[in-house]
């Protein structure tokens, strides 16, 4: 499952936001209709340097859809940053 | 090899059973052995352990060793899903790009040759991953602990 929201949280000092809820999936529009560019700019790539094209298309969407689930959270004694992919 | 795989191989290799039907019993074997709940047992009843989904990485340093005010703390969950995804990016690194990756390793520190990061190792990898527990803490001064394990 491609990541749908990320989940953001930043404590500074001087600076405090509330977690912000990233709706990720809104990217799929303008990728969507990015798509046809994208796609050319891999051909050119995989041509250049002689990969198969499907295989890197395979290998970077398993990444794209092994994300939803990483967490990563560092903390001071006065700060905070928080990144969740859900 | 599993048991169950083993017995029906011989019920094949002795013709009790067809080769469509060792196909069905070992399919059966796979989901039961993948199923959700992640735990199976075996004939003999014995539960073999549910498999990891995340590798965590827990650091607690103190201002010592940071330099920064109070203590520090860091949680990262990585799904395992993300690693074997990152496994198959290292087969995409050209073969003459291998030797001088793994020269650099090898300088400082790192023993690891690419070239034998296989697709086809990477489950065996993971797998082993799955029993790692790496518990690091500091003494004397540095009251730095680390914590690296799956779940």
């Amino acid at each position: 499952m491609t990541p749908n929201f990320a989940v953001l949280g930043i404590d500074t000092p001087g600076f405090h936001w509330p977690k912000l809820w990233l709706p990720i999936f809104l990217l799929w529009v303008p990728v969507l209709l990015l798509l046809p560019i994208f796609l050319l700019v891999f051909v050119v790539l995989a041509i250049a340097t002689r990969t198969n094209i499907g295989r890197v298309i395979a290998i970077f969407w398993g990444i794209l859809c092994s994300l939803p689930g990483t967490h990563v959270h560092v903390s001071t004694q006065d700060a905070r940053v928080l990144v969740r992919i859900l | 090899m599993n048991e169950n795989r083993r017995q029906i191989l011989e019920m094949l290799a002795a013709g009790r059973i067809t080769a469509d039907e060792a196909e069905r019993l070992m399919g059966a074997l796979e989901t039961e052995r993948t199923s959700p709940t992640g735990d199976y047992s075996s004939s003999s009843g014995a539960t073999v352990k549910t498999r990891a989904k995340y590798l965590r990485v827990l650091v607690e340093a103190d201002e010592a060793t940071t330099g920064m005010k109070g203590p520090t703390t860091v949680n990262v969950r990585v799904p395992m899903q993300l690693l074997r995804a990152g496994v198959r990016l290292a087969s995409l690194i050209p073969a003459q790009a291998h030797q001088q990756l793994d020269d650099a390793l090898n300088k400082h520190g790192v023993p690891l040759t690419l070239s034998q990061i296989k697709p086809e190792n990477i489950e065996e990898l993971i797998d082993h991953l799955e029993d790692l527990t790496v518990d690091v803490n500091g003494s004397g001064g540095n009251a730095t602990k680390v914590r690296v394990f799956c779940e």
